[in-house]
């Protein structure tokens, strides 16, 4: 796993992604039809879910090596953990503004207090306080916290989407499937959907990727200051 | 002796401890108490004279006077806890350290239904409402709602005892992950206000009883981790 991270390929990751982003551009802004109702406005969906979906996916990721770490005790895991909060949070940043921009023409107002806008400032919430404790704590504890934490966070997440739903809703029900199995999506539509998402994956893994290299870097660069200073010290 | 019988006593024996203490100082249910009522009242300002409106959002005003309260208590508990490093001492003398979070979490909810026990007749008589209608319901609310409360508040207010700004990171974390218990105890809570019955607030119910089960479970599970070493 620690290898599939390692530098090597990481110019191929790079130009991959770039050309991924790039026609993921071309395809929503030249290729994909107007909605018939909504117009040019609904071309903001081929980011605003992709930015949704990878979030969730970053918040999981979290989750995963927040067990990982209590389980096998390695920086690596805390690193990964720590990386894709970071990237999550900045996916829901983007799903929090894309969002008001979409709904502004549709529903007439850019929030409404509905239980998926709801959830996703619900998470941010718990996403930047996992960010801040960390700020907050130097010592071993911080990965160990923050892992509790991660762990507890992507629980409440369900919790949250339960209590939420009580509410009156304004969000579109889920348009790739609907009821019955049938999407509400052309199938030109459909695929680039599914390509704009590939790209937004592809990019999160790239992050990732490089963010946990530097955090790890970082990490070793901490132990080598603490040595000198303690050499000194002497 | 078996071990559980060894957790039971441990568990009873520190609560006796952080019971006794507090009947000494009442320091922690006084802050708590007295904060309680501040927020209830300042929240009547805010919200004017309409009767109809008090009526209306009494329920979140409790609730959320509950929320800052639990987040008040705690921070006094975790003071005293952290002067002189005597939660490290406790803890050397456990054989089970998640005793040291069950008693932590009874006896904050103790607190905390003390609390409420005085707040409620106050809060009966300012926004005109009657709880002893269907007191029975009120009371498993509340017991659902502060328990779920004291899970995630204990488990939280023992992990930023080691953080530099722990005032500040406990309402940070504690806030936001008690959601979905929020949402559930105001509108239960305001169902039975408006003179529902148990019936009609099921779901809700159903929702603090998940929240309590998981988080209590979860809090076991993680304790160890934070408090080794």
């Amino acid at each position: 796993m620690q290898m599939m991270f390692a530098s090597k390929g990481r110019t191929l990751h790079a130009v991959i992604v770039y050309f991924s982003m790039l026609f993921a551009m071309f395809f929503v802004f030249i290729c994909a039809p107007n909605e018939k109702i909504q117009g040019i406005v609904q071309k903001i969906f081929y980011f605003h879910v992709s930015s949704a979906i990878t979030m969730f996916f970053a918040f999981f990721i979290v989750f995963v090596a927040s067990i990982m770490y209590l389980w096998k005790r390695s920086d690596w895991w805390d690193a990964v953990a720590f990386s894709a909060a970071e990237i999550g949070v900045v996916f829901c940043t983007l799903v929090l503004i894309t969002g008001p921009i979409w709904g502004r023409p549709i529903w007439g107002t850019w929030w409404s207090w509905d239980p998926t806008l709801t959830l996703t400032l619900v998470l941010w919430l718990i996403y930047v306080a996992y960010l801040m404790l960390r700020i907050d704590i130097h010592d071993p504890k911080r990965a160990r916290f923050a892992a509790v934490l991660g762990i507890i966070g992507f629980v409440d997440v369900l919790l949250i989407r339960w209590s939420v739903e009580k509410w009156r809703t304004l969000h579109p029900k889920p348009v790739l499937i609907q009821e019955g199995g049938t999407t509400g999506l052309t199938s030109t539509m459909l695929w680039i959907f599914m390509f704009c998402l590939g790209a937004f994956l592809l990019l999160f893994f790239y992050l990732l990727r490089e963010r946990t290299s530097i955090t790890q870097s970082r990490h070793a660069l901490e132990v080598l200051r603490q040595e000198i200073d303690d050499l000194l010290a002497r | 002796m078996s071990s559980s019988k060894i957790f039971i006593q441990q568990v009873f024996a520190l609560l006796a401890k952080d019971l006794k203490t507090e009947w000494r100082t009442r320091e922690i249910f006084t802050s708590m108490f007295v904060f309680t009522v501040l927020v209830v009242v300042v929240f009547n300002f805010a919200i004017g004279a309409d009767t109809e409106l008090i009526r209306q959002v009494a329920s979140g005003v409790v609730w959320v006077a509950l929320l800052f309260a639990t987040v008040l208590g705690l921070q006094r508990a975790g003071h005293m806890e952290s002067e002189e490093d005597s939660l490290q001492g406790v803890l050397l003398a456990l054989h089970d350290r998640s005793a040291l979070f069950v008693a932590k979490m009874v006896a904050q909810m103790l607190y905390l239904l003390g609390v409420v026990v005085c707040t409620l007749p106050l809060c009966s008589i300012w926004f005109r409402i009657d709880f002893t209608a269907c007191i029975g319901a009120f009371g498993i609310v509340f017991v659902l709602g502060i328990l779920g409360l004291s899970i995630v508040g204990t488990l939280f207010s023992i992990m930023v005892l080691h953080t530099r700004a722990h005032e500040v990171m406990l309402p940070i974390l504690f806030l936001p992950v008690s959601i979905p218990l929020t949402i559930a105890a105001v509108y239960a809570t305001a169902q039975l206000i408006a003179g529902k019955g148990l019936k009609d607030i099921a779901d809700y119910l159903a929702l603090l009883s998940v929240f309590d089960i998981i988080f209590f479970m979860l809090s076991i599970m993680v304790f160890d981790y934070i408090v080794e070493g």
